[in-house]
């Protein structure tokens, strides 16, 4: 019986959960107890890996990883335009807005995957740097909670039925979530090269 | 000739009111690069995934045609403000930029872009048969959107590349690279 009922309301325990753990976090004060013991590793990451050698040793190297990471942002940020826009109606008003939600998807999965690939590299050269940056722990927050509500929220949601069948405020709903998650994201690593 | 006139014009800028003003004000300048970057997700973003539908890798079931014409709105909105924000950084710090190798070299793959544009633009209205519906797009087409590709890349990638001193004038003796960056005080030093 309890069982059938949470199984109905799965993805929305999932995400009072996520936020009750970080609330959690923050008021036993496990944040404060982890952050200094990050240091050393964000130092050797910088000093010792072999990501931070080659990012501090070869400019052009990191300079173009930068681009590749910017590229990146730049493609996930173009399917989410798309889908999202979409999903508010704003263009492909005569396309499915199913196509569009599972026809970028993989596009995004892969520019995701390149951006954070090519984030670690980035902030391995800066490591000892960004540890003291407020604003790289907030996108690292963001994009680890926009990560998990692309992947395992909207995308699932918007792909388990009709989107007629779905409130129409809800789809909005979603949609701006998402563009203004990413667009945080990206604002916030930007804001990351002017600390 | 052409590096002395760029230098004197780059001057001129340099004196202007505003020009010292968006470069004084630490949050004008950072605002307006952030823009430039940030405008990337429209632009580039839009004009990739016309070029990836092209190539048959995303939505090989909606009509190329369809998608270029969806997404052309909200490029040219993107392209605008990244010409615009751009003229402004320009503008902010004139003959550090126009000495620029790499903004040399990225005007001139911006200008093979555009060029590469147009001849894909025409070649998509020209292109004969029922292709739009095909999952990949005809070979002159793919060719167009993989040099597409290609040229953004360059682009992006020669645009980080300015805030970089490698090449700047007071970082090189190599002639050739002092003329092509346009670095006429130091050419005529040697």
């Amino acid at each position: 019986m309890l069982g059938s009922i949470l199984s109905q309301y799965a993805r929305t325990l999932s995400v009072f959960a996520v936020l009750l753990l970080i609330v959690l976090i923050e008021a036993l004060g496990v944040r404060e107890a982890v952050y200094p013991g990050l240091l050393p590793f964000f130092t050797w990451m910088r000093e010792s890996s072999w990501l931070g050698v080659i990012g501090t040793t070869y400019g052009s190297v990191y300079a173009t990883v930068e681009a590749v990471h910017l590229l990146s942002m730049a493609v996930l940020g173009g399917t989410v335009l798309a889908t999202d826009l979409r999903l508010l109606g704003v263009i492909f008003k005569d396309i499915p807005s199913e196509t569009l939600v599972t026809g970028t998807h993989k596009c995004f999965r892969w520019a995701l995957l390149v951006a954070i690939l090519t984030g670690i590299f980035c902030a391995a050269g800066v490591g000892d740097k960004v540890y003291y940056m407020q604003v790289f722990w907030i996108k690292m927050l963001v994009l680890l909670l926009g990560s998990c509500y692309m992947l395992f929220i909207k995308q699932p949601f918007l792909t388990s039925r009709p989107h007629a069948e779905i409130n129409p405020w809800m789809i909005r709903l979603l949609a701006i979530t998402s563009m203004l998650t990413w667009f945080t994201v990206a604002a916030t690593g930007r804001w990351i090269g002017f600390s | 000739m052409i590096n002395e006139l760029l230098l004197q014009f780059g001057q001129w800028m340099e004196a202007q009111q505003y020009s010292q003003m968006l470069v004084a004000g630490y949050y004008s300048y950072s605002w307006l690069e952030a823009t430039h970057v940030l405008t990337l997700m429209v632009s580039i973003g839009s004009l990739f995934i016309i070029d990836f539908r092209m190539l048959g890798l995303v939505m090989p079931n909606v009509p190329a045609s369809t998608i270029a014409a969806r997404l052309h709105k909200p490029m040219i909105i993107g392209f605008v403000i990244m010409f615009i924000t751009g003229a402004l950084l320009v503008y902010a710090k004139p003959v550090e930029t126009i000495q620029s190798l790499w903004f040399r070299m990225k005007m001139i793959l911006l200008f093979l872009a555009f060029i590469n544009a147009w001849v894909f633009n025409n070649r998509m209205k020209g292109a004969e048969g029922n292709w739009d519906n095909d999952p990949v797009a005809p070979k002159p087409l793919r060719t167009g959107a993989i040099a597409s590709l290609v040229l953004w890349c360059g682009v992006v990638i020669l645009g980080r590349y300015i805030p970089y001193d490698w090449v700047d004038c007071t970082n090189t003796t190599n002639t050739t690279i002092l003329w092509a960056a346009g670095c006429v005080d130091q050419l005529n030093a040697l």
